[in-house]
């Protein structure tokens, strides 16, 4: 076991260094930010781990935030493993939410052991079929699934954005709230893990489909044949592989995923689905699972530093005035830098593959 | 080396798997055709991207005009003089011909303002003085292909190309329009001393414009001729191979029962034109049937339906008996057919897995692989990869490496260990041991004997003359999507084999030009 874990290790070597030193130049250059706009980094990073550790219900955020930027890019990696970009998985997440909100909502008085498990089955149904419509329409049309989810996306967001915003139809009657669905019933809603955080039981669902997600990509036939599907969509077909309906199965795992996801936001702490019930949370699941390769390992990982970060740097504007933004700033040095890495060590593959190939052909000439 | 223009000094080319061209030194002359022939694959394009900057070779050197090429990409080869007409146009549809003539060189007005009248003007000046007729007001999407074609030629004699590379020029046109399109090379040629350099695997297109030509295979140059002094024959011969001579394979046993039977098919291109006009044939268990044909002649169309990766037209075919148009790739397997494709980097391999996934793929759902067909036995198949690899003499890396670092003759290796070991009553094989090196072919023409041997049925299609001469029991020859004729093996040599496979049924016959 150890050797094997060794030799993976070795294999992503380079991978993994570039990946520290990305990490490690983005926050220095986060530090240099800092002091240019007169404040001192140290106190500021300071905040920061301060703000996403300093105290239970903090690191509760934190983890709250780890598990929705998990899942999301999970549900990425899902699609992308057979080769579906899924980037609508922010459409996927409203119509998630707001299908598992009302479903909550009308089985009010219900036993929550029934109408709980509906609201889960609705959450998921409703993601599925939207992830599904771009699947159907790359598979069978050639339509690329990028442009259409992306699209699909702003119809989502509006719909939801329509039906329960002050005047929509699906918004709540109670006093002194503005915008929103009526509130999940109390004893519908996921129990709290750390009192006064945002850390509720969506945490085990969120671990049971996390490793659903890296035993199925993995460690299963399925993602075997998800994988070669996703590198060689022709010699997916020509093997005999069902590569239509691994195709769609993928993107409509994705899409369930995302529905699910929104769901957890309302279930966990939200309590009402509310037109800014996501703040684009998706595209930061995304990039996790981009700068991770796709890994499910990776993202579960990196999920985590990118909550500390996020969370950190609310914290931090709070208690010593260094905006927020920091963290995108910081997240997108990341992938700059991880993106710079791909495209230096492939040159260095090539010169070096080109210099073995001069040898070998001056070898072969001399003879 | 006065009149030499372009020149091509030890030129090499390593993509991933294949050594696309292997040290290749030719000139090209100031103010002739210069026709480069050989097989898909062979790497005539690769030279030519290379001339025209798309490539930067793997080693050797380039000269235009005794210029060496220090940086490869196109706009300095375009502004060496270098124009390339790609086989897939690079035109905006729902521009004028006048807009896509003077695309990235347009006229202005006052330095910045785009002038299209001045853009009609230029082209009107160069339609006149090169005659090549085509309305430059009209839209690009509406005129035919072979006027855009012609919008192409204008737009690198726009740009000031002095040559011109054509890349399979005729392959979307008509006889009509080929033989325009001839009129305006021997035009450009004669009158303003273009040189033309035109790649192509049509031999009577060679014999009927080039004034040399280059013959191209497995990526190395076979010889540069005077057109007048070959013909035809002689072009498909140096084309498919005079190479070495193998030891004599074995082949035991006697023919069974039919296996593999066409029924008449009818089989479309990827331009919708028909590629195969009505093939029958039929393969029985423990015999070989060859089909020898030039590239292009429908024989890749064929094998495709017949693995189910293409529809057919009309007709239908069986496998082992049932009844097989219609189905899909994994339906013929099923029936009991395994299949090696002709292009192993686009079908037949993933790059980016390992060996052991490449080599698992098809068997993953069998109980010794997987668990309620779902969860995977590692262990099991990686004793099972390496029980292959070892069998099939695979080198260049263990079980994990990915495929793309293969060489090709390796690659090649993984496709006919994966697909032989779904021990099959019947395969169907394209091109098995092209790109790869001779070990590597002596090994695959052992395999494919062995299965002949066990009473397998195979249908070998190959560009390899000496291959099909080996492996074979029958051969079939076609052109132009139909069989002209059919033999014993040992009934027919190379040189009479090649006058059926350029179309001539036997008889008498040069090009067809004169």
């Amino acid at each position: 076991m150890i050797t094997k874990i060794k030799e993976t290790l070795l294999e992503k070597k380079s991978y993994l260094i570039s990946l520290f030193l990305s990490v490690f130049a983005a926050l220095l250059i986060g530090a240099v930010l800092m002091i240019v706009t007169g404040y001192n980094p140290i106190e500021g990073y300071a905040a920061m781990l301060k703000g996403a550790f300093g105290s239970s219900r903090v690191f509760g955020n934190t983890m709250a935030k780890m598990l929705t930027l998990c899942l999301t890019g999970l549900a990425m990696a899902v699609g992308s493993q057979a080769g579906m970009f899924n980037v609508g998985g922010e459409g996927q997440l409203f119509l998630g939410g707001l299908a598992a909100t009302m479903t909550a909502v009308y089985l009010q008085g219900v036993s929550p052991f029934i109408a709980v498990p509906l609201a889960f089955i609705s959450a998921a149904v409703a993601g599925g079929i939207y992830a599904w419509i771009p699947a159907v329409l790359k598979v069978k049309l050639n339509v690329s699934e990028v442009i259409t989810t992306i699209m699909l996306n702003s119809v989502a967001i509006y719909l939801c954005t329509y039906l329960t915003n002050s005047s929509g139809p699906l918004r709540t009657h109670d006093r002194g709230v503005m915008a929103g669905t009526d509130a999940v019933p109390k004893d519908f809603m996921f129990e709290q893990v750390i009192a006064r955080s945002n850390l509720s039981t969506a945490i085990v669902y969120s671990a049971v489909i996390a490793f659903l997600c890296w035993y199925v990509m993995k460690k299963t036939s399925v993602g075997l044949e998800m994988k070669i599907t996703g590198e060689n969509e022709r010699f997916a077909f020509f093997s005999g592989l069902s590569k239509d309906k691994i195709m769609i199965g993928a993107m409509v795992a994705s899409g369930v995923i995302c529905g699910l996801v929104g769901m957890f936001e309302v279930f966990g702490y939200q309590q009402r689905f509310l037109p800014s019930i996501s703040n684009e949370f998706y595209f930061d699941g995304m990039l996790v699972a981009m700068i991770m390769n796709y890994s499910p390992l990776g993202i579960i990982l990196m999920s985590f530093f990118f909550a500390v970060i996020d969370i950190g740097a609310n914290a931090m504007e709070l208690s010593i005035g260094i905006s927020g933004e920091l963290s995108e700033i910081i997240f997108s040095i990341i992938i700059f830098l991880m993106a710079a890495e791909g495209g230096i060590s492939k040159a260095i593959q090539e010169r070096q593959t080109r210099r073995k190939v001069r040898a070998r052909l001056r070898e072969e000439a001399r003879q | 080396m006065q009149d030499s223009i372009v020149r091509f000094e030890n030129v090499s080319m390593q993509f991933p798997g294949v050594l696309a061209n292997d040290r290749v030194s030719f000139d090209i002359k100031k103010g002739e055709v210069f026709a480069l022939v050989g097989e898909n694959g062979a790497g005539k394009s690769t030279l030519m991207n290379i001339l025209y900057g798309i490539h930067e070779p793997t080693d050797g050197a380039v000269y235009i005009n005794g210029r060496r090429i220090e940086k490869f990409n196109p706009k300095e080869a375009i502004s060496m003089g270098v124009g390339m007409v790609h086989q897939h146009f690079m035109l905006v549809p729902s521009f004028t011909v006048a807009q896509n003539i003077v695309m990235s060189k347009e006229p202005r007005k006052l330095g910045v303002l785009y002038d299209l009248k001045g853009a009609n003007r230029e082209t009107e000046r160069l339609v006149k003085e090169y005659g090549l007729e085509v309305e430059p007001e009209a839209k690009v999407g509406e005129i035919s292909v072979g006027l855009q074609q012609r919008v192409e030629i204008l737009k690198t004699l726009y740009r000031g190309a002095d040559i011109l590379i054509l890349d399979e020029p005729t392959a979307v046109l008509t006889p009509q329009e080929t033989e325009e399109l001839f009129t305006v090379i021997r035009k450009i040629v004669k009158e303003k001393q273009m040189t033309v350099i035109i790649i192509t695997h049509k031999l009577y297109e060679v014999m009927s414009i080039s004034d040399r030509v280059a013959v191209m295979r497995r990526g190395k140059l076979v010889g540069v001729e005077e057109t007048k002094n070959v013909n035809e024959r002689i072009l498909a011969s140096m084309m498919v191979g005079r190479e070495v001579l193998f030891d004599h394979i074995e082949r035991t046993g006697e023919p069974g029962e039919v296996m593999i039977k066409a029924d008449d098919i009818y089989v479309a291109d990827n331009r919708g034109l028909l590629a195969v006009n009505g093939v029958s044939l039929e393969v029985k268990a423990g015999e070989v049937l060859g089909i020898a044909a030039i590239e292009g002649n429908g024989q890749s169309e064929l094998v495709e339906a017949l693995t189910g990766m293409r529809p057919l037209q009309r007709g239908s075919f069986y496998i082992c008996g049932t009844k097989a148009d219609g189905m899909n790739p994994g339906q013929i397997r099923k029936l009991g057919s395994a299949h090696i494709p002709e292009d192993r980097v686009a079908t037949g391999v993933s790059l980016q897995s390992t060996i052991t996934d490449n080599l698992i793929i098809g068997k993953e759902k069998l109980p010794a692989f997987s668990k309620y067909k779902l969860h995977l036995k590692q262990s099991s198949i990686a004793r099972y990869a390496r029980e292959l690899a070892e069998k099939f003499d695979l080198r260049g890396g263990g079980i994990n490496t990915r495929a793309g670092d293969l060489s090709g003759g390796n690659m090649q290796k993984v496709v006919v260990a994966r697909e032989f070991s779904f021990d099959t009553p019947v395969l169907i094989i394209a091109q098995p041991t092209r790109g790869v090196d001779i070990g590597a072919i002596e090994f695959i023409h052992r395999q494919i004997t062995d299965k002949r041997n066990q009473g397998c049925a195979v249908l070998l299609v190959s560009a390899d003359l000496d291959e099909i001469f080996r492996l074979s029991d029958r051969i079939i020859t076609m052109f132009e999507g139909k069989v002209t004729g059919e033999f014993k093996s040992g009934e027919i040599d190379k040189m009479e084999i090649s006058y059926y496979m350029t179309g001539h049924r036997g008889e008498e016959g040069e090009s067809r030009d004169n």
